[in-house]
């Protein structure tokens, strides 16, 4: 039971200190700028590029879309960052040194940032209200919510995986911004997954995101969360297996470099 | 010292800083994205998106999309090209330094302008070859004419945006944001058209606008001689007002370095 509570307050207090470590230096413009500005302006782009080619009634598609890639924005880049600051503010061996739990380490390193994309997706989708009156009235508020806590979990996942390929490479922000701009492509935020070659529709299937978007639109179209509940699953699964495929990874990391004595070569 | 002896000079310097920030940022990942990953993701995703929508619109998504190129390496290339100085402890001593720094400066953006035309090349191969499309120039001469003045003009347009950088780090915080701002009110990949007309102003202003015109109206063929001359007479226009606007920057920064001793404070 100690050890449990131990395990609990690793987890929580992990989330709180790596996420204000993350963001104390900043002030609230650089939030802003970061969390409100950015996105607006690239929804804003996609959304303009889809009107254009195919009409203002497809507003919607792009704007629920590029919403739910705050949730990548997130989950990718404040993530991999969490992760890969501890390497480059030179905590690493602190961290390694410590006995605390590293299941719970590890994963506390996201919890702030699925906070943080979830609100990111209910601004982008506010931005869709205000600008392009997007219409709720048919939506399931609490379904859209789990959607949007699932595929934020999910891109979570996706950047504890990056956050780990962060400790053994200096090109982070190029793999972070490559697998973000992927994900723009494969996931179907702004293009219709079954116009895609049959291959991309394929990777697509095996990226986070891709499911989550899919449900989203479906439940502000009016479905129930009953429609969609296999699509969060997948979504959920997806999620989970790039986390532990992330947390072996950071294992590896660990006695790789303990062993080697390379745990803060570059 | 005689003009002639400046001028001579001046260009030993600009070419010295092209010569040592093009072989520097050739090994930098980040830019490499900016310059190969992203604009060939942007071009892709707009293809797709514009297929059958836009009369010949291979060669204006090749366009477009290498100016999101051009402009996305501006930004973060030369808007960091006087605060990457100051990251790096070098601000001062070169403001103490008898070559001007607005020629070091100049140096730099032509090396990271140069370095990004490969956007265009790299979107046209991509198109071309890859996607199997046909892509011809229909006035190359002006076509040349119109990426040498948009050389000019971001070069122009770069001192701007590095001094306000250094200037004032809030304005720097929106980086990012403004990455998709510019890309909007250029018309890059859509018609400013669309806009509403009070944004109309905001475009004029910008030389990418310009420059986006003058390149999409001489590839495609869409526009007269006349209207590409008078892109390029804007260009010419801009970037004279934006070199003498940046006079008055650098001297700002040089006092804060010189008299204030302010400028590694951010």
């Amino acid at each position: 039971m100690e050890k449990l509570k131990l395990n609990i307050k690793i987890f929580f207090e992990g989330a709180y200190l790596s996420y204000v470590g993350l963001f104390r230096w900043l002030r609230p413009t650089t939030y802003l700028a970061t969390l409100v500005f950015s996105p607006l302006t690239q929804m804003l782009f996609f959304v303009l590029i889809g009107t254009y080619a195919q009409g203002n009634d497809k507003a919607y598609f792009y704007v629920i879309g590029n919403a739910l890639m705050n949730a990548a924005m997130s989950g990718i880049y404040g993530v991999t960052m969490s992760i890969g600051g501890d390497r480059w503010d030179g905590t690493l061996p602190y961290l390694f040194g410590a006995p605390a739990n590293r299941m719970m380490v590890f994963l506390g390193r996201a919890f702030m940032h699925i906070l943080n994309g979830m609100i990111g997706v209910l601004i982008g989708l506010m931005w869709g209200w205000l600008l392009f009156h997007m219409d709720f009235s048919a939506t399931n508020p609490l379904a859209l919510l789990l959607t949007i806590l699932v595929t934020t979990f999910s891109t979570a996942g996706l950047g504890l995986l990056m956050g780990c390929i962060g400790l053994i490479t200096r090109n982070v922000m190029f793999v972070n911004n490559t697998v973000y701009f992927v994900l723009l492509v494969f996931s179907g935020a702004n293009l219709e997954l079954s116009t895609l070659p049959k291959w991309m529709q394929v990777v697509s299937n095996y990226l986070p995101l891709t499911r989550g978007i899919a449900s989203a639109r479906a439940i502000i179209a009016g479905h129930g969360l009953a429609d969609v509940s296999r699509l969060l699953v997948e979504e959920f699964g997806i999620g989970l297996f790039f986390a532990l495929l992330g947390y072996t990874l950071f294992r590896w990391f660990e006695v790789t470099a303990k062993k080697r004595g390379t745990l803060e070569v570059f | 010292m005689s003009l002639l002896k400046s001028v001579k000079q001046n260009l030993r310097v600009i070419f010295m800083a092209f010569e040592i920030e093009f072989r520097q940022s050739f090994t930098d990942a980040f830019v490499l994205f900016g310059i190969i990953v992203q604009p060939m993701i942007v071009a892709f995703m707009a293809l797709w998106m514009l297929r059958d929508q836009v009369a010949d619109y291979a060669i204006f998504v090749v366009v477009g999309s290498g100016m999101t190129g051009l402009w996305t390496t501006l930004l973060f290339q030369g808007g960091n090209s006087i605060t990457g100085e100051r990251w790096t402890g070098t601000l001062e001593p070169l403001s103490c330094a008898p070559a001007p720094l607005r020629a070091v400066v100049s140096g730099k953006l032509l090396a990271s302008i140069s370095q990004s035309l490969l956007s265009i090349a790299f979107c046209y191969t991509f198109i071309s070859l890859m996607m199997g499309l046909p892509v011809s120039i229909a006035k190359p001469w002006l076509f040349a004419g119109s990426i040498l003045l948009t050389v000019v003009a971001f070069i122009a347009f770069g001192l701007i945006i590095g001094s306000l950088f250094i200037l004032n780090p809030d304005v720097q915080r929106f980086q990012n944001g403004l990455e998709f701002v510019v890309y909007i009110f250029s018309g890059f990949l859509f018609p400013i058209a669309l806009l509403p007309m009070w944004t109309t102003p905001l475009s004029y202003i910008l030389t990418p606008y310009w420059a986006a015109r003058a390149l999409h109206a001489a590839s495609s063929g869409s526009g007269s001689n006349g209207e590409i001359y008078f892109c390029w007479a804007m260009l010419i226009a801009f970037s004279v007002v934006y070199a003498i606007a940046s006079k008055f920057l650098f001297k700002s920064i040089l006092r804060k370095a010189r008299e204030d001793a302010t400028l590694n404070m951010q």
